[in-house]
């Protein structure tokens, strides 16, 4: 699991441990203090294990994944560790662009095929990716973070064939808005969170997916219904975002 | 277009390819700047007569857009009419599983270097109401045999449809993803299509197909045997 200290990971994270899986966590930050009891009711509650680790760090990543692929190979590896950088693309610093593309996308693709490539993943065993619901639209406000999760989705579908030549499968998971910190940092001002689904209901969702081997995964059904939408119409979909988002950012 | 103005036109990846081919064919009409890795004398029996020529390294994202603006600023220009985004490469993946290099450095010249670039011509582009052309490919939607260039391709993708809306009125931005093309990607790539080489488009049929691409500022556009068929070279908007 990468970014399981927080977010839909921490939620991942629960999720996992309450059905006894023993969880290995690569994050930059300690699991926050209520991120780890386990809320399924399962008799065995797996290990969860912190591995400090700033994904942005290229040579911090390359010891990890040493370590890693040591280990007893994974039944499920969970690529989900995120950041943002919401704002007018001109006025959102070029360092801080380049850092959600290290975190988003090339952490990531990294790790997939270094695991992949090591045969740290067990035949039978299921790699979830998660993108996000923009891929199927613009996202003007974003477009550094929609570049990032557009490129991390095409990714993981080009790699299905090479992971399934290894008996594992790939998922990829398109979550919405989530009532989750990350949200709440880069939603505009005076969205509605209520709105925003439940983290544990979302890590719910694509983890079964991904147990199951479906190839792809969007929670809740507004989100699908938009999914589909924005596939078939993305150009007035995309002008939509704008209003919804971007002219937020300029008022 | 009779009595149009020349346009002030900088190319990445001018050096080769269907960078250079655009080059060669636009070089009559308008003034250029071009961008690649190599030293200028290396270079300079093969770009058009009259084009400029700057080193930007794209290995290194940040320096090679600084490295732009510093060759735009060498001209005495004051604005950009069109930027078009060319420069990339590609590693055929072994075994279907690109190596850490070849992801990391896939990244950081085809998208990061996009990014970064994007975000330093702006004001040059927003000055002459510009166009901003970022070049995909018919990959972005993903393939098995150089995964870690079809994902670099996808964010290309993403970040020009998200720019367009967010620079309208202001800088017009577009993509466009050429078709496989006759140059020496395959080559550098490490990929040899075979036969295939055959139905690959002629680099120059391409470099046409772009530049009405680009006079028309549409986005997506597939430069394609689709396009070629119907006439794509031969007619449509001439820059």
């Amino acid at each position: 699991m990468t970014g399981g200290s927080a977010g839909l990971g921490a939620a991942c994270v629960r999720w996992l441990a309450g059905r006894g899986f023993d969880v290995v966590s690569l994050d930059r930050d300690p699991p926050q203090p209520d991120a780890q009891g386990a809320s399924g009711c399962d008799s065995r509650t797996g290990a969860v294990r912190h591995h400090q680790c700033d994904l942005a760090d290229r040579d911090a990543l390359d010891q990890a994944l040493k370590t890693l692929v040591d280990e007893e190979p994974f039944d499920l590896v969970v690529l989900n560790a995120g950041i943002s950088a919401a704002g007018r693309f001109e006025d959102i610093d070029t360092a801080t662009q380049l850092a959600v593309l290290r975190i988003n996308t090339e952490a990531p693709m990294v790790i997939a095929a270094r695991l992949l490539g090591a045969k740290a993943v067990n035949p039978g065993a299921a790699m979830l990716f998660v993108s996000s619901l923009s891929h199927f639209t613009g996202y003007p406000g974003a477009a550094g973070y929609a570049a990032s999760k557009d490129a991390l989705a095409v990714y993981a579908k080009s790699m299905r064939k090479a992971a399934k030549a290894r008996g594992v499968s790939i998922t990829v998971a398109f979550p919405g808005p989530l009532r989750t910190a990350h949200a709440e940092r880069y939603a505009p001002k005076g969205a509605d969170a209520s709105k925003r689904m439940d983290p544990d209901q979302a890590a719910h969702a694509i983890l079964s997916d991904a147990i199951s081997g479906r190839k792809t995964s969007i929670p809740g059904m507004p989100n699908r219904t938009f999914a589909i939408i924005g596939r078939l119409a993305p150009k007035p979909v995309t002008a939509l975002m704008r209003r919804l988002i971007y002219a937020k950012l300029e008022g | 277009m009779i009595g149009a103005k020349p346009r002030r036109m900088l190319i990445t990846g001018g050096n080769a390819g269907i960078g250079l081919a655009l080059a060669k064919k636009l070089a009559g009409r308008h003034q250029l700047l071009l961008s690649g890795r190599k030293p200028h004398a290396d270079v300079a029996d093969l770009i058009p007569a009259g084009a400029a020529y700057v080193v930007a390294d794209q290995s290194d994202p940040q320096a090679s857009a600084q490295a732009l603006v510093d060759g735009v600023r060498e001209l005495g220009w004051d604005g950009l009419d069109n930027a078009v985004l060319n420069a990339g490469l590609g590693m055929a993946a072994v075994d279907g599983i690109d190596t850490t290099e070849a992801i990391r450095r896939t990244l950081d010249v085809n998208l990061a270097a996009a990014i970064a670039q994007a975000r330093a011509l702006y004001p040059l582009l927003e000055k002459t109401k510009g166009t901003l052309t970022f070049v995909g490919s018919v990959a972005h939607k993903g393939s098995a045999t150089i995964p870690a260039y079809a994902a670099s391709k996808a964010g290309l993708q993403g970040l020009a449809r998200a720019l367009r809306s967010e620079w309208s009125g202001r800088v017009s931005v577009q993509i466009v993803h050429p078709g496989p093309t006759k140059t020496e990607i395959h080559d550098k790539a490490g990929y040899d299509p075979g036969p295939m080489r055959a139905l690959f488009l002629d680099v120059g049929d391409v470099a046409k197909m772009m530049a009405s691409a680009i006079a028309t500022r549409r986005s997506p556009v597939t430069v394609s045997w689709v396009r070629y068929l119907n006439g794509g070279a031969f007619t449509g908007r001439r820059l």
